[in-house]
């Protein structure tokens, strides 16, 4: 079944990340792919994620496909124009893939070519309707293609950004340039996640909740003081804390577990993303505990 | 106005370190109010450049140095020192030394500043940057706040996912262009057209480079 059948079909959908590599060695990435094969529904491929430079998502979106995964494309505006975008638009078109995820992108002060020049030529709401002209046969000019696109387009949305109502009216904005899916910023309270949701669930589209694995009581009060839109609760820093050095890792994947487990059970939204970052081996045993397996 | 910064005098004085005599050009407008190219600025420089050695010919704050014509005629009565001067040393902006380069067909001439950007004074030698002249204002759309100037991506239709409290990801100084937007708009009971407006892309080709304008009629190229 592919991604946009099981976002159609009401199953609980499941997607994780693959970050592509600094360098030509794909050994570990591709180790990572192979774990991943038939336990998720598709696999985001980031776009040199955090502005630091890397492989590029479309060609990892490629490899993915060759070892049996469904791959879905990041798109940022941070280093391509318009011309840019929609040219490799129609490229991954080409090379089979059948998902893109549009966002605006890290800017590039968060990375390593602090230099860079920054391009945001278009954003991400303008990307989504770029996506759905390509989708219609003619590019942002109005000028028709020989041959559609066919891609199922998502966008990102912060359910915990500070302030919200700003960030809402750009999900609202998301929904009407054509988003047909979304996944959120990670989140860690589940009662303010189902908040999000009663608003939410007016709009025709599939939400997947975000979920970024805690490794320590460290790690979470990091998050909070410096990563935009993530909010980690105090009784679930507490948890880590009264776990221990040793156990930190395990309880974190407990609590990962856990909430995926509620928002299935409760249907609450439709699906969750798993971004491992940097523990794409612990991926099935999330899963696992979930209930996902 | 044009902000300008003084550029490192080491630097500076290692550009011009073949030369031997200058003549000074500062100017009346934002080079004085930014405090790079006016009376008091003239004299520092003519100092410094004395204390290594070199000759100051002479020096006048132009009154709007970007202007070609009437800094050239300014200029005439300095003629004999003009002469005696192997290098223009200009404290403006680009745009000044670049009239410069203009009226001094065979000398050098070298700018002392850094043009930084178009910027609103805040208080006395403080400059926010608000408008990045981009051809085609927006300002009406978007509560008279210019995103694409005080947004560091430049964003259209609202914030990223990188403000946090109401301040930018890319610095926390920085506070985010479409918070302040949203504030605006609903003080002023416009939210309905804040949530309703997609703004398109931007048409950059209204800034493709060098740009000109020939506002008189009569003298249209």
């Amino acid at each position: 079944m592919s991604f946009r059948e099981a976002l159609n079909s009401g199953k609980f959908v499941v997607t994780a990340e693959v970050g592509p590599p600094k360098g030509t060695d794909i050994k570990d990435m591709v180790h990572h792919m192979e774990l991943l094969k038939g336990k998720v529904d598709a696999v985001n491929v980031t776009d040199n994620q955090s502005a630091v430079m890397r492989i590029c998502s479309l060609a990892v979106c490629k490899i993915a496909i060759e070892y049996g995964l469904e791959p879905i494309l990041q798109m940022t505006c941070r280093d391509r124009n318009r011309i840019a975008l929609q040219s490799d638009l129609l490229g991954a078109s080409v090379l089979g893939i059948k998902n893109v995820l549009c966002m605006t992108g890290d800017h590039v002060s968060a990375g390593d070519h602090k230099g860079a020049k920054p391009v945001y030529d278009v954003e991400s709401v303008q990307l989504l309707k770029i996506v759905d002209g390509l989708n219609n046969g003619r590019d942002m000019s109005g000028n028709e293609l020989n041959g559609a696109a066919d891609f199922l387009q998502g966008a990102v949305v912060t359910p915990e950004a500070n302030p919200i109502e700003p960030q809402l009216i750009k999900f609202e904005k998301k929904v009407r340039a054509g988003a047909r899916f979304f996944q959120t910023q990670a989140i860690y309270d589940i009662n303010k996640f189902k908040e999000f949701m009663k608003y939410a669930r007016r709009f025709p589209v599939k939400i997947l909740a975000g979920f970024v694995v805690l490794k320590s009581a460290a790690m979470a009060n990091f998050l909070n003081n410096n990563v935009p839109g993530i909010r980690v609760p105090q009784e679930l820093i507490d948890e880590l804390k009264a776990a221990g050095k040793e156990k930190a890792l395990d309880t974190g994947i407990n609590i990962t577990a856990r909430h995926i487990r509620q928002l299935k059970e409760e249907r609450v939204c439709d699906g969750v993303h798993i971004m491992a970052i940097g523990m794409e081996d612990k991926v099935p045993l999330i899963m696992e505990r979930a209930g996902l397996l | 106005m044009i902000i300008s910064k003084k550029k490192d005098l080491k630097g500076l004085m290692e550009n011009i370190k073949g030369y031997r005599s200058f003549f000074l050009i500062g100017c009346s407008e934002c080079a004085a109010l930014c405090g790079t190219g006016g009376e008091p600025e003239i004299g520092e420089m003519k100092g410094a450049l004395e204390a290594e050695g070199k000759i100051v010919t002479g020096g006048i704050v132009a009154k709007t140095g970007c202007q070609v014509l009437g800094t050239k005629t300014e200029l005439k009565q300095f003629k004999e020192q003009l002469n005696k001067a192997e290098c223009i040393l200009v404290m403006s902006c680009g745009a000044g030394t670049q009239a410069a380069t203009e009226i001094f067909e065979d000398k050098p001439v070298y700018p002392t500043n850094d043009s930084l950007f178009l910027g609103n004074m805040t208080r006395f030698r403080m400059f926010d940057e608000r408008c990045s002249l981009c051809g085609e204002c927006i300002l009406d759309r978007t509560g008279g706040i210019c995103p694409i100037t005080t947004c560091p991506k430049g964003l259209l239709n609202g914030p990223c996912g990188g403000c946090k409290d109401g301040h930018c990801e890319v610095s926390p100084d920085i506070e985010c262009a479409w918070v302040r937007i949203y504030e605006r708009m609903k003080r002023l009971d416009k939210l309905q057209e804040f949530c309703e407006t997609i703004l398109e892309a931007k048409d950059w080709s209204k800034t493709q480079k060098p740009r000109n304008l020939y506002a008189r009629e009569e003298k249209k190229r």
